[in-house]
């Protein structure tokens, strides 16, 4: 007994079109197979993924010793996430990077307040603080788009998820009312969400409805990357590992510190001029705390 | 003076002529062959058609005798043979003839004769040379004659029980299968003393076990014996009456005036000399084909009976289409197992899928439910008897997998669950149609209410 089912119509067009059904159903995960599943021009994205999966069906032992380990269920959900987001959204990265020379002085001037509240202040609860004001301004940024491509949701709030890597897996708890929070709440925040990723404690309060997605490598390395926009968002703005520059002041090349950044963003809403404008912004604050006061 | 079809069909049974008549609309110049001189094949013939004729009389003497129960006498019918023969056959000319005008409109050449294989692109007809691109054999079955047995002119097969030569006071018929049955019941009707003897264990086999038990005890109530379990080990033709001497369950002679034998049909695939076209056959007769009906040679096609069980109309009919379409360069096949059966007695037994014993026989996990008509108020205001509709169905989805009936007009009641099986309904799907009430049909719902706890009318 076949675990699928098609009606005579569907089979024989199949037949005509020399569709194998059984296979098709199991790409499909679906058990009624109907006639828009043979119609090539409704074989959108999760199918034409699905059709190419053959690929991956290959006898790696052939080749060499090999280990075969289970996924884990973390790493399945953001794989179908990525899959989805991948095969969905047009995404676009725009690089720029910012001079953080003020910040790092700032981050030196708070140490002993730090040190008094009993919070490390790191250079992301700035980047965090600079994101959020940023989005106040550039409302696009803080949406999403409906399934249909119909609607576009305008966020009145601004929540920031911040992707931790656990041995577990990736996960993204969110700092809610970023921009309500002074430097230190959020620096807090930022290392009490990490401590309850890496320790499996996160709730389902702790995740999901962000603005935007940071993704920060730079305690690792790298010049650049292109991150993948965490859907429902439209942006996610990647970090990389910040070098010292020679950074020409109009008299002499001085020595700065620039942090890379990456904007991926997702093309139906944003447009590249907007996410140019954006990362000037964002940019420009980072090099001038002082615009978070403005 | 060479003859040449595009597409010649040997047989015009109702898969031939089907087959013939598909491929002559999609285009292909199509000659179709048949020893005899009307078309239709054993079915039209001397098969299901008259036999239904028959079957008719029988249901209406039936009808009329138990309507005493009601307060409504008849006379005992006075039957006229003559007469009724010559009306089914003015059927089966009806229809025949019918069937040569729909040939004509569509330009097919019908040849009388019998058509062997001289090699993979000729056939001889009647001593006639004729070459083909395409054929297709749908040569059929005949009767299967029980070895040993005499020559005799009281001994009948199917096709001399339809004759409807005489009423035999005692008739025995060997083999319990739809044909027997059928037999049983017409000859029954007409006021012979019908005595069944059956090898296996139950009438109807293939059958569900409960609903062919339903069938026997309203046969048996209506004076026919039936006798399972028992084998015919001789037989005398020597006396005034034939004698049948019996072992198994019945052990000992039963007398008859007539007996017929349904034990089964044999394909026809050796009486064409196939082997000249590269062609085998099987010891039975029958010639193995794909699900687009080709055979070993890629030009030949089979279809029908002569590709063995089961040996349907319906079947041969959908083949016939196949082969014309494939011939055509249509992508086309019979893609499913789902050929209902129906046994056209009183009352009717019909099924489709799998019954319950056979899932068991292959591993596969079933649950099944069921209505019974004692419960069925259209059944019981229309003086129907005992009755059942019976769904078989996987546990696990609800999907349905087969469907059995038994009860006046089975075989009219069984095409919406082979529908429903097709479209891979569940009970869901069939308790949620609305059926009209009061009609048998609804008893297909009210068996899947049944197995949902949404019953209220048990």
């Amino acid at each position: 007994m076949k675990d699928h089912s098609a009606s005579p119509s569907v089979r024989a067009k199949a037949l005509e079109l020399s569709i194998d059904l059984e296979k098709l159903a199991a790409d499909l995960d679906k058990r009624q197979i109907t006639l828009d599943d043979l119609s090539p021009k409704q074989n959108t994205g999760r199918s034409q993924v699905a059709d190419s999966l053959s690929y991956w069906d290959v006898d790696h032992s052939l080749y060499g010793d090999v280990q075969i380990q289970a996924t884990s269920k973390i790493d399945r959900v953001a794989s179908d996430n990525l899959s989805a987001a991948n095969t969905v959204i047009p995404q676009v990265t725009h690089q720029d990077h910012a001079d953080i020379t003020a910040i790092e002085a700032l981050r030196g001037q708070f140490k002993l307040e730090a040190k008094k509240r009993g919070v490390k202040l790191t250079g992301l609860a700035f980047y965090v603080k600079a994101l959020a004001h940023t989005l106040k301004k550039f409302q696009k940024f803080n949406a999403s788009l409906s399934s249909d491509g119909q609607t576009l949701f305008l966020k009145e709030y601004v929540h920031i998820g911040i992707a931790v890597d656990t041995e577990h897996g990736l996960m993204v708890p969110v700092i809610r009312n970023v921009d309500k929070k002074g430097l230190f709440t959020i620096a807090a925040e930022i290392i009490e969400l990490a401590n309850k990723a890496k320790s499996r404690k996160l709730s389902a309060d702790d995740m999901g409805g962000a603005s935007m997605t940071i993704s920060n490598l730079g305690g690792i390395g790298g010049t650049g990357f292109t991150p993948i926009v965490n859907p429902p968002e439209v942006a996610i703005l990647g970090i990389t590992r910040t070098e010292t520059r020679p950074f020409w002041d109009g008299e002499a090349f001085v020595p700065t510190k620039f942090a890379p950044l990456d904007l991926s963003y997702d093309h139906r809403v944003i447009n590249g001029a907007d996410a140019a404008r954006f990362l000037a912004e964002l940019t420009h604050v980072l090099k001038d705390p002082r615009q978070l006061l403005v | 003076m060479s003859n040449h079809a595009e597409f010649l069909v040997l047989g015009a049974g109702p898969g031939g002529y089907a087959c013939a008549f598909r491929a002559a609309d999609l285009g292909l110049n199509t000659v179709l062959v048949d020893p005899r001189a009307t078309l239709g094949g054993v079915c039209l013939n001397e098969g299901c058609i008259p036999s239904k004729a028959l079957l008719h009389s029988a249901e209406v003497i039936r009808e009329a005798s138990h309507m005493s129960h009601w307060g409504i006498g008849f006379e005992k019918p006075s039957i006229n043979l003559d007469k009724l023969r010559d009306k089914k056959e003015s059927i089966v000319t009806s229809l025949t003839s019918g069937l040569a005008g729909l040939s004509r409109r569509r330009k097919v050449k019908v040849v009388q004769g019998t058509g062997t294989f001289v090699d993979k692109n000729t056939v001889e007809i009647d001593g006639e040379e004729w070459t083909f691109d395409n054929l297709v054999i749908s040569v059929g079955s005949a009767p299967i004659s029980l070895p040993g047995w005499p020559d005799d002119d009281r001994i009948w097969d199917s096709r001399d029980a339809l004759e409807l030569r005489e009423i035999p006071s005692h008739l025995t018929i060997v083999g319990g299968g739809i044909i027997g049955l059928e037999m049983a019941t017409v000859y029954s009707a007409l006021g012979s003393q019908v005595q069944v003897v059956e090898m296996g264990s139950q009438i109807a086999a293939g059958s569900d076990k409960e609903c062919a038990a339903i069938l026997h005890d309203a046969l048996t109530s209506d004076g026919i014996t039936i006798h399972t379990n028992t084998q015919v080990v001789s037989v005398n033709t020597a006396s005034e009456c034939i004698e049948l001497t019996c072992d198994g369950d019945f052990t000992g002679v039963i007398e008859a005036d007539a007996v017929i034998q349904a034990v089964g049909r044999r394909a026809n695939g050796l009486k064409i000399n196939a082997e000249a076209a590269g062609l085998d056959v099987m010891p039975n007769g029958v010639i193995q084909v794909d699900s687009s009906c080709r055979t070993a040679q890629p030009n030949i096609f089979a279809i029908g009976d002569v590709t063995g069980n089961p040996m349907l109309a319906h079947r041969a009919t959908h083949q016939g289409h196949v082969a014309a379409e494939v011939a055509s360069g249509h992508s086309a096949a019979l893609d499913t197992d789902l050929i209902p059966s129906v046994a056209y007695t009183n009352p009717e037994l019909a099924w489709v899928g799998l019954t319950p014993a056979q899932a068991t026989d292959q591993g596969i996990v079933v649950k099944q439910t069921s209505f019974p008509w004692a419960a069925s108020g259209r059944n019981l205001a229309s003086g129907g008897g005992d009755g059942l509709t019976k769904l078989v169905y996987c546990p696990d989805t609800n999907r349905l997998l087969g469907a059995s009936i038994v009860g006046r007009g089975a075989g009219e009641l069984l095409s919406e669950l082979v529908l429903a099986i097709e479209m891979g309904a569940t009970l869901e799907d069939v308790a949620l149609t609305v059926h009209a009430h009061p009609t048998l049909a609804e008893t297909t719902a009210f068996a899947a209410e049944r197995a949902l706890g949404t019953l209220t009318d048990l």
